[in-house]
């Protein structure tokens, strides 16, 4: 399995809040992915989106709901079709089951598409320990490749690295060195790629959609090296997570409506691949063989828990990375784990333990936006505070991340919000201490500890001299006074 | 093992679901309607083809006869200065041929299909020697602007793919209207053709492209870097 730096999280942001450089790149990337998204939902109609988002919701969580039902089927018609499935527990799993494969069929260089649960698994590192080669083809994962990182964001793996970073890249690990121009840079990871996306032995790509009804996998992709990876070696292995059936194939049209735009605000992309069996013996090309590794590791403890299910209907937009203000100013890395921003929040936790990722879901500010921008309307801020819940009352697994202090200040608090007299009291005991603080209305800094930790980052409003409760009794008891005079406001003399 | 890799014992549905109750009878008449708005409202669709082809990065040609059609072909390989193309085995060069027109310019086109006696490592070989890959196609959709090839005997998946120039070929009566209508096609002749739909299916929707670095979309990483719709248009529908 990738390796878990969630704990982490903290100090990664603040390396990377005061790294000037991936700030750039940061305020370059969301941006742009992000107004593109908007222009295209805009050409679509704002009516027709909420209408594909609604029923793309709707076809996800029927499936979660039923998805032994759908996998059962998905495997029964891939099977049918001349492919072999293959379950996977978790990550040691699925590199064993792709390990076996490679070296029986004596694989000597394997070329890979775009796949996240490969980077859940770690399968480069686990495949090259086996003396085979492993090649990203996706130019972005290439990049990372060659620059020993993991991907930065979901949809543009290599988005923090500048043309020249790529320059120098390519210039150090595969001898092209004063190549400026991103055009060239391109051009030249055409070339380098190619004979190895024509000789690979092995194929492996991810997989967007599976469609049950026909045992079909479906790969959403812009290069060709994906369409490569398919078609050339003998070999087809696909890996996926276990979420990614939909029932039937005309469900697929609104998720080829909605993935493209909210990802990259294209219309559609460039390739839709789909791939239903290994070829037909009068075939041209195509590989002679077809392999589904479905991957649950850790997925099916999000599917049993109903409060955070829905993640599961994530389709890998990175929409939410590129509004999340959070992940502007972070970046994808300091997340520690596979998937950077709220949807990564919610589920590197569970996938990963609680225990080992909770500052994750602190990673938000709750504004809400990765909700509003969703195409498949997971309430990414309502799943956070499940898990921010979940962790204040502590569990079996993780224990409470609460200190004694913060537990003392909830009891505290709740034991004042929930008496008029105690609130009235602390009122007045405030009204008093808070001259020596409070300037003009407002309290800059509380120097007592642990109170101070309020006003690091923020300004408090001082208590005003006269309470809206004290305002509300005082006009209460004026009225009581002279009831039938004026008349109540609103009513006709 | 399905059930044992979730820890769950099989069930139904919790509730029907729409899509996969309908029988074949259904799904025959819906397509037979879609077909027949697609025929009423084929030179609309016709048109919008050429337009969101266009959005998409194609180079469209509208070629009223093969004549035209055949000149366009030419002209692109010899711009591309491709010496060799490849071309699948499809009904449409039965009555545009183009072995013969580029030929007399000297470009050299090879058929991708074993009929000929070349191995697939040897058709493997040509495609990626190739300068200009030509294929027809299965279907072009009018909503995205994306033509959809379906590989099979004579349909090798590199002609669309290794050459670094791509040209499809559309005429009238392969164009639908949206997804939806391809999807219902492809669901229709899955349960009619005993539950096969061939081993794969490519929506190619312009040329390659990435915007990996730094944002900025370049065409032509892997696939190819520049395509050609030839619009050819016998039946006079546009």
């Amino acid at each position: 399995m990738a390796e878990v730096k969630t704990k982490e999280f903290v100090p990664a942001s603040r390396r990377a809040v005061d790294n000037p450089q991936l700030q750039a790149a940061l305020k370059r990337a969301g941006g742009g992915f992000d107004s593109a998204r908007m222009e295209a939902i805009e050409e679509l109609g704002e009516e027709r989106w909420q209408e594909l988002r609604e029923r793309a919701r709707r076809i996800k969580e029927h499936t979660l709901e039923n998805l032994d039902y759908y996998l059962e089927l998905l495997y029964n018609r891939v099977t049918a079709n001349g492919g072999q499935v293959h379950f996977a527990a978790d990550a040691q799993e699925a590199n064993e089951i792709i390990s076996e494969l490679a070296l029986s069929r004596g694989a000597k260089t394997v070329t890979k598409s775009k796949s996240m649960v490969s980077e859940e698994m770690g399968l480069n590192h686990s495949l090259e320990a086996l003396g085979i080669r492993s090649v990203e083809t996706d130019l972005g994962e290439y990049i990372i490749q060659l620059a020993g990182e993991t991907p930065f964001h979901i949809v543009g793996p290599a988005i923090h690295k500048t043309k020249e970073d790529v320059s120098e890249l390519f210039a150090d690990k595969i001898d092209r060195p004063g190549l400026v121009e991103i055009e060239d840079l391109a051009e030249t990871a055409r070339e380098v790629l190619r004979n190895d996306l024509l000789q690979a032995d092995m194929g492996i790509s991810g997989a967007n959609f599976l469609v049950a009804e026909t045992g079909t996998l479906v790969i959403v992709t812009n290069e060709g090296n994906g369409r490569f990876c398919t078609s050339s070696p003998r070999i087809h292995v696909a890996l996926t997570g276990m979420e990614k059936v939909v029932p039937s194939l005309e469900d697929l049209a609104v998720f080829l409506r909605l993935l493209p735009r909210a990802a990259t605000g294209q219309r559609l992309t460039s390739y839709v691949s789909m791939v239903s069996g290994p070829r037909a013996p009068m075939e041209e090309d195509g590989p002679e063989e077809f392999h589904l590794v479905i991957v649950n590791n850790g997925r099916s403890r999000l599917l049993q828990d109903e409060k955070l299910r829905g993640a599961l209907s994530c389709i890998r937009c990175g929409a939410c990375l590129n509004i999340c203000p959070v992940y502007r100013k972070v970046g994808g890395h300091a997340y520690g784990w596979v998937y950077p921003g709220p949807i990564g929040a919610v589920i590197d936790p569970v996938l990963v333990g609680l225990d080992k990722a909770k500052d994750l879901p602190f990673a938000s500010s709750l504004c809400g936006a990765c909700r509003e921008v969703c195409p498949v309307k997971i309430n990414l801020p309502h799943m956070l505070l499940t898990l921010r819940s979940r962790l204040m009352e502590g569990d079996e697994e993780g224990g409470s991340k609460a200190t004694l202090m913060d537990s003392a200040m909830g009891r505290g608090y709740r034991t004042l919000m929930s008496s008029p007299a105690m609130m009235s009291l602390a009122r007045k005991v405030g009204r008093v201490t808070q001259v020596a603080v409070a300037r003009k209305g407002w309290i800059r800094k509380i120097p007592l500890p642990p109170f101070d930790r309020w006003t690091r980052a923020r300004d408090m409003r001082a208590i005003p001299k006269e309470s809206f409760r004290d305002i509300w009794d005082k006009e209460l008891s004026k009225e009581n006074a002279q009831p039938s005079q004026k008349g109540r406001k609103g009513e006709k003399p | 093992m399905v059930q044992a890799s979730l820890g769950k014992s099989s069930r139904a549905l919790t509730e029907p679901y729409g899509p996969l109750d309908e029988d074949l009878d259904s799904i025959r008449e819906r397509a037979a309607a879609a077909m027949e708005r697609v025929q009423r409202e084929r030179a609309e669709l016709w048109e919008r083809l050429g337009d969101t082809a266009t959005k998409r990065g194609w180079n469209v040609c509208r070629a009223a006869g093969v004549e035209e059609g055949l000149e366009y072909v030419c002209n692109v390989a010899s711009a591309a200065e491709a010496p060799r193309a490849v071309r699948s085995d499809q009904d449409v060069f039965d009555s545009m041929p183009v072995d013969a027109a580029l030929g007399a310019q000297g470009v050299e086109t090879a058929v991708m299909s074993q009929d000929g006696g070349s191995s697939r490592a040897e058709l493997k070989n040509m495609a990626a020697m190739a300068g200009v890959g030509i294929t027809g196609v299965d279907y072009a959709v009018a909503e995205t602007g994306s033509v959809v090839v379906l590989p099979r005997a004579g349909v090798a998946r590199l002609a669309s793919l290794a050459p670094p120039v791509h040209i499809a070929i559309v005429r009238p009566h392969e164009v639908l209207a949206t997804l939806d209508d391809l999807f219902l096609f492809r669901r229709l002749a899955y349960y009619e053709g005993d539950r096969n739909m061939g081993s794969y299916l490519n929506f190619i929707t312009g040329p390659s492209r990435t915007a990996d670095i730094e944002q900025k979309i370049v065409i032509g990483v892997h696939g190819p870097k520049e395509v050609h719709l030839v619009m050819l248009d016998e039946e006079k529908v546009g």
